[in-house]
């Protein structure tokens, strides 16, 4: 079974294209997502197989998303695109799968047929998938806006999703997953459920059971464990 | 006797020298070049004439008063006009000649005339019958000439002892004259045609070289200012004049500053660097080409004072309507003196330049046109829209193939509307028709994402308007607005009037708007420009935005009931 999400910020592409993949009887379509942040949320949420993936969406672009996947849960990608002359030569460069709207049942079908024989894994950063994040996309009061690294404190994990946190003290909730911003971002790991961006360290204090205190710029303070006291001891050059 | 003869054989070969001397000095003007080939039309024919007549005549002058008759070189004019202009020419110049030898009386005088004129014929026939044969490279040789001369004057010998009366006195003349005359005459027809060759030889000689170089250098520059008149292709030019025609240095500029420089003095003569040098600024200003040969003007390098270049010529190149957009400068040190073929060669390299030039400003035109055009076809067929359209409305049909029916119509209005010439003036009913075809396929496309609110005055729908101006904007308020949005988008568009000042506001809810550099093909810049030509600055588009919050394009336009004004 190919479990499959299909992203299109446009209702009927979504249904059109749900009905053209309906009567497979070895696929399953386990949900839809009409932007990049909702598309975030389900594939780290529910770990598709494939993700059908529009180009053209609002704020985030399907190939701006690409970056902000965690590389090592990478679902297989098919862009579908309308009209995107030099995203398709990219496609054509690199052998990647993509539909042209309308998708023309022929075409799918030897899509599909290349998806249930095998899926090898695709040249992400060829098509500037593997991109540093230099802004990143924050939700909140219904729309979307991006929050620069530079300002970025640090981030933490929380049950609830991840979170980054300004100078201010301001938490802005992100889709992004810890992972994906510590692989594509400067932020440093220093706790199982904390990210610190190592511009903003302005001291740390050891305690007495190994483990250490992060007080940033903006007079955070974070917490680091026994376990990545090391490695931020490293990144900082510290001895 | 022999003695007398001899001595009448020197006297009369001096004669033929002066003779000679005339013809070598007249070989140096322009007279002589139609004589430098055989003639075959009517002016060249006239020149062949009026050269050879006065030759005979002179001919006559030069000759020596032997008791009453004169032993002359008139048969050289005659022998030679017949050879070179055929019978006609031939025949002419004998009649000349003859009839001013009858002129001047004497017992031979009738001998002389008659002989003059065969003479004449004689060449005239033997041109006839070598062309006839193709033989023209014999016609040009002096010995041709000479034995031609020689048959000529034992004829002029015979028929002066057949006329001349009494036979006892034609006898003892022509013994007497027979053996200076048949001497000098062929000699000095075969050095004539001597001294034809040489001066032909000279002139192809220097013809040749001009151009060979002249051709060289076209080759070699072949399209080297046709992509740019830039300090590159210039340097590419001026080495290429530098080396074929070895001259001191080779200077290209543009109006303002050296663009190459090649050649003595490139240490201190750099590109890039500002025109210093008068005659530059003088060849510009009044487009002329200017000499300075460094004596009647002189010349010295405005750089450094002991620069070795002497003398310069500084020739303008011209682009669109002969206006100077630089110069070519060809230099020599001061040893060496400036050649006439380099300064008329400089010129000729200037022209095709100029030529290159002009070729190259009309290709990046015409580009530059075939750019917009394709722009203004894209904006027309809309691909990222179209395709969109057809996707959705591909989608419509399983579920309500009535609406897709509809869908398809009004995407037929749309293209019908989008496919008029941006220069129309429509009024803004039509143009409400064209964006309410485009907002029926994006409100179906979004389906629910997007929500559309037009209210508009019906007074208002007869206003005139370039075509194409409330369309765009409408598009880019959902393009770079409304669906950026992750939630709903609103897009409104109303009117008011203020005076004699019509307000169509386009709002949306997205308060996106970015000032973009340059702006884009079809958009907001271009309706706010033909707006402002059509109607005047007081109109066009205004932009107000509350980021995040709303984008208001304001179009205005002037309320005038009379549209006549239009173009």
């Amino acid at each position: 079974m190919i479990r499959i999400l299909i992203v299109d910020d446009e209702p009927l592409a979504r249904d059109e294209l749900a009905e053209l993949l309906a009567p497979e009887a070895d696929l399953q379509i386990i949900g839809q997502a009409g932007n990049a942040i909702e598309a975030i949320a389900a594939i780290n949420r529910l770990h598709p197989d494939v993700v059908f993936l529009d180009i053209q969406m609002p704020q985030i672009s399907g190939l701006q998303l690409l970056a902000m996947l965690d590389p090592e849960r990478m679902p297989h990608i098919v862009f579908v695109t309308a009209f995107d002359e030099f995203a398709v030569q990219a496609f054509e460069e690199h052998a990647f799968d993509y539909l042209l709207k309308p998708v023309e049942p022929a075409r799918l079908a030897k899509t599909l047929a290349r998806l249930r024989k095998e899926r090898a894994p695709q040249q992400i950063d060829a098509i500037g998938g593997n991109a540093p994040l230099t802004q990143l996309p924050c939700y909140g009061h219904n729309r979307v806006y991006l929050l620069k690294v530079d300002a970025v404190e640090y981030a933490l994990s929380r049950l609830s999703g991840v979170y980054l946190v300004d100078a201010d003290g301001n938490e802005h909730f992100t889709e992004l997953t810890l992972k994906t911003l510590e692989d594509k971002t400067p932020l440093l790991r220093c706790h199982r459920q904390h990210l610190v961006n190592p511009a903003r360290i302005a001291e740390i204090r050891f305690g007495d059971n190994g483990a250490a205190d992060i007080h940033t710029v903006g007079g955070l303070t974070v917490p680091v464990s026994r376990r990545f006291l090391r490695t931020v001891k490293d990144a900082l050059g510290i001895i | 006797m022999i003695f007398d003869q001899f001595n009448l054989v020197l006297l009369l070969l001096q004669q033929m020298c002066v003779y000679l001397v005339i013809a070598y000095l007249l070989s140096k003007t322009p007279l002589f070049i139609p004589l430098m080939q055989v003639t075959i039309r009517l002016p060249h024919k006239l020149a062949c004439y009026l050269v050879f007549s006065t030759f005979c005549i002179l001919g006559t002058y030069f000759g020596l008063h032997i008791d009453d008759s004169i032993a002359n070189t008139r048969a050289i004019g005659a022998v030679l006009g017949g050879l070179l202009g055929g019978p006609s020419v031939g025949l002419a110049v004998g009649f000349t000649g003859g009839l001013h030898r009858y002129s001047l009386g004497g017992p031979t005088a009738t001998a002389c005339m008659i002989s003059t004129v065969t003479e004449g014929l004689i060449g005239g026939l033997v041109h006839r019958w070598l062309i006839r044969r193709g033989r023209v490279d014999i016609l040009f040789t002096p010995w041709l000439v000479g034995g031609v001369a020689l048959f000529a004057e034992v004829m002029q010998m015979l028929i002066i002892l057949a006329v001349a009366r009494p036979f006892a006195m034609a006898a003892q003349l022509v013994e007497h004259i027979a053996l200076p005359m048949l001497v000098s005459n062929t000699i000095g027809s075969a050095m004539f045609m001597r001294i034809l060759l040489d001066r032909r030889a000279m002139f192809e000689k220097y013809s040749t070289a001009f151009s060979s170089r002249a051709l060289k250098i076209a080759a070699r520059a072949e399209g080297a200012l046709r992509d740019g008149f830039n300090q590159e292709n210039s340097t590419k030019v001026a080495r290429i004049i530098y080396e074929e025609t070895g001259v001191g240095a080779v200077a290209i500029t543009d109006r303002d500053k050296l663009l190459a420089f090649i050649g003595i003095g490139d240490d201190h003569h750099l590109p890039g660097t500002p025109i210093t040098s008068a005659y530059t600024f003088e060849a510009i200003a009044r487009n002329e080409v200017v000499f300075a040969d460094g004596n009647a003007m002189p010349y010295r390098c405005s750089i450094r004072p002991g620069c070795p270049l002497g003398s310069t010529l500084v020739i303008p190149l011209q682009g669109e309507g002969d206006r100077v957009v630089g110069t070519i400068k060809l230099y020599e040190p001061k040893r060496k003196l400036f050649s006439r073929l380099n300064r008329t060669l400089g010129e000729g390299i200037a022209k095709l330049l100029s030529r290159q030039i002009l070729a190259g400003r009309v290709d990046a035109q015409q580009q530059l046109l075939a750019q917009s055009e394709i722009k203004l076809l894209h904006a027309q067929v809309n691909p990222h829209f179209l395709f969109n359209a057809l996707n959705t409305i591909s989608a419509v049909i399983r579920r309500d193939p009535d609406h897709a029916r509809r869908l398809i119509q009004y995407l037929s209005t749309f293209f019908r509307k989008n496919l008029k010439r941006p220069s129309d003036v429509v009024t803004l009913a039509d143009e409400l028709e064209h964006v309410n075809a485009y907002l029926q396929i994006e409100l179906a496309r979004f389906a629910g994402r997007l929500d559309v609110a037009i209210d508009l005055p019906e007074r208002f729908l007869g206003v005139q308007l370039p075509a194409f101006s409330l369309q765009p904007i409408v598009e880019n308020a959902i393009k770079h607005g409304t669906s950026q949005l992750l939630g709903a988008g609103r897009i409104r568009i109303h009117a008011h009037a203020d005076g004699d000042v019509l307000s169509l506001v386009v709002e949306d809810n997205a308060g996106l708007y970015h000032p973009k550099p340059g702006g884009d093909g079809l958009g907001m810049n271009l309706v706010d420009r033909r707006i402002k030509v059509r109607d005047g600055t007081r109109f066009g588009v205004r932009v107000e935005c509350e980021p995040d919050v709303a984008t208001r394009v304001i179009l205005q336009l002037p309320l005038a009931t009379q549209p006549e004004h239009t173009t």
